[in-house]
Order: structure tokens, then C-alpha cells, then sequence
């Protein structure tokens, strides 16, 4: 199973590139670092006259990865750091976890493995 | 062997007041979405200490902080509102050194029912501090209103991804004691009375043979159980 961390994070369209930027730049490899496998970095619009949504999906295993993975991110310097210049660029988003949503009408959606993983 | 934990918060001044409730719900539910979660309780902090969320909880043994630490509702829910890298972070990032501290202890020898929970966090020069929690022993029963009082090392601070294995250096507070009380009139009359260990803490624990506090500071709350 693979599970999805997924950042939408809210900044003015003159901040986009910036925000961009950093996800690329640093926290990338930051996050790499720590175990997670990044998995795209996408932008709404910046020419709707609002803020632009900016998303970012990290992956990794299960929850006991995850678990590792934010032991190793936490203890890095580079972390702290990349959170306060994201703090910086953005003025809202959300942070959700995704898990895989097979066609119940070919695998049942009551898999025991994937409700516990979830 | 059960683990006591504590976690503390500086609140960001700019968080929806919601979003704050909402991470206080979540530790008082906590419970039902992880079992391994015993004993939630939070409160705010009445002292000039720079932290205004606690919530205190516990554990059966590490195995089931070992549980607690991998499960979804830790991930999702606590640490969306906790991380420093969360688009939705209430917490900020202070100086005080307290966002992780917890003991080892045989039993609930920590558990109050309702009342005032006080924690005295105490940064000492020697890892043993047998003289101070004999002195704390010796007297805490003659306390009016002190219903709980327990002296002990902060293991968990250094240890918070097992429980048990230190993964960073000594803590900044390197001894505890925990305290319930039946009232906050009850803690104010100790505060300001003159009883032997209120003497005691305002001196800093001079006379206390073979131990050294470098520093103090303690929080206090009434208590909000699940």
C-alpha cells in the first residue's frame, strides 16, 4: 500500500514562484532525506484574481514509515528552517492524508489490511 | 511499567480561535480514536510560563506509545495542527523547552479525578535527585489539599519516539514534580503559606544535600478531563 500526504496551500500570486521554488529547491530534498518520496507539485491559476492553491503530495508506505520518516525530518535543522520560510510565503492551506480507494466492484473496499493502513 | 507524558503549547496569536478548540477536542477524544491513549486531560496554563495548551495522558506501557505514535489519528488529526510545517499549525515554537516531558511509573499514581494539576519543572546539575524527592516525601502528606505528588526524572522528553530510547541530548528540564490538588485555593494557600517544601521552592531547594537546581518554572491548571 502507498499512502499520500497532501499539502494545499494557499499564497498571493506574487509569492507562486517563491513557493515553488522552495518546495523544489529545498523542501525536496529535505523531505527526501527523511524518507518520503515526492510525487508532484502542482499550481491552480495565478490569473483568477485569488490566491493560488499550491500542491504538494509526499508519499511513503504506511503510517509506520510515516513515523519514521517525521523522526528523521523533525530532528534536521533544514526542517525547522523550511518551515519558517514557508510560514512566511503562504496564508492558509490544509494538510490531508490519502490512502489508495480501489473500484469496490473489483477489490472490496472492506479489505481488512486497507482499513487498518487507513 | 506505564509512561506518564505531557505536551505544552505556546498558542500562534493569529490561529481561528476554531482551529484552537478544535486541537483541544482532539486531545479530550483522543482516547476513543487510539486506546492506547489513557487518562486525557487538558487545560490552560494559569502561570507567566510561556506555554497555554497542556494536555497530559499516559500510556499502559511503551508498547502502547509505541501504537499510539504510528496511528492514523496521530498523523491526521494531532500533528495537522501541531507540526511547524502544517498549513494549519496553532502552535508556535517557544523557548521554554517543555513541549515533550513525561516520566516512567509503576502504576496512575498520577490520576486526579478533578482540581488543579501543577507540574514544577526543574533543570538540576545531578541526575540523582533521591535528597529532594525524600524532602518532597517527607512533607507533601502534611500539604493540605495535595492529593497527588510525584517526583521523577524526565525521561520522556529525550525519549518521545519509544518511550524508553533517549534520541536527543539531556533535557532542558531534567526532573519533574507532579502535583493535583483538590482547588486553586488549596495550591494558592500552599503557594503563599510557609510550609516546609513552599519554603523550600521559594528558596530554590537551598539545603537540600547533593542536589543542585539551576532553574524552576512550573505550570498550573484546572483540569478538563475527557
Amino acid at each position: 500500500m502507498t499512502a499520500y500526504m497532501v499539502d494545499t496551500i494557499q499564497v498571493p500570486p506574487s509569492r507562486v514562484d517563491a513557493y515553488v521554488a522552495l518546495v523544489h529547491g529545498v523542501a525536496v530534498p529535505v523531505m527526501t532525506r527523511a524518507g518520503a518520496t515526492f510525487e508532484s507539485c502542482r499550481t491552480t491559476s495565478p490569473a483568477l484574481g485569488e490566491d493560488v492553491d499550491v500542491q504538494v503530495t509526499w508519499s511513503f508506505a504506511d503510517h509506520v514509515e510515516w513515523n519514521l520518516i517525521r523522526k528523521n525530518f523533525v530532528l534536521d535543522p533544514a526542517w525547522h528552517d523550511l518551515a519558517a520560510r514557508a510560514v512566511a510565503l503562504r496564508t492558509g492551506g490544509t494538510r490531508r492524508f490519502y490512502y489508495p480507494a480501489p473500484d469496490p466492484a473489483t477489490e472490496p473496499a472492506s479489505d481488512a489490511a486497507v482499513v487498518a493502513a487507513r | 511499567m506505564m509512561l506518564r507524558r505531557y505536551e505544552m503549547y505556546s498558542l500562534d496569536p493569529a490561529a481561528a480561535p476554531a482551529a484552537v478548540r478544535s486541537l483541544a477536542d482532539a486531545f479530550l477524544a483522543c482516547g476513543r480514536f487510539i486506546p492506547e491513549v489513557l487518562d486525557s486531560a487538558i487545560g490552560t496554563n494559569l502561570t507567566d510560563a510561556p506555554v497555554r495548551l497542556v494536555w497530559e495522558h499516559a500510556y499502559e506501557s511503551p508498547e502502547a506509545y509505541q501504537r499510539y505514535m504510528v496511528q492514523p489519528f496521530h498523523a491526521c488529526i494531532l500533528d495537522r495542527a501541531l507540526l511547524a510545517d502544517s498549513p494549519e499549525r496553532v502552535v508556535t515554537s517557544n523557548s521554554f523547552g517543555a513541549g515533550l516531558v513525561g516520566y516512567a511509573c509503576d502504576g496512575p499514581v498520577y490520576r486526579l479525578g478533578a482540581g488543579v494539576r501543577r507540574l514544577v519543572l526543574l533543570d538540576v546539575a545531578e541526575d540523582d535527585i533521591g535528597p529532594l524527592a525524600a524532602r518532597v516525601a517527607a512533607h507533601a502528606g502534611d500539604v493540605d489539599g495535595l492529593a497527588v505528588s510525584i517526583v521523577a526524572a524526565n525521561t520522556m522528553g529525550p525519549a518521545w519516539m519509544d518511550g524508553v530510547t533517549p534520541i536527543t541530548g539531556r533535557p532542558p528540564w531534567s526532573h519533574l514534580w507532579e502535583q493535583g490538588w483538590e482547588s486553586l485555593e488549596a495550591f494558592g494557600a500552599y503557594r503563599d503559606g510557609d510550609s516546609p517544601l513552599a519554603v523550600a521552592e521559594r528558596s530554590g531547594w537551598d539545603g537540600t544535600p547533593g542536589v543542585t537546581v539551576r532553574r524552576a518554572a512550573s505550570v498550573h491548571y484546572k483540569l478538563i478531563a475527557a
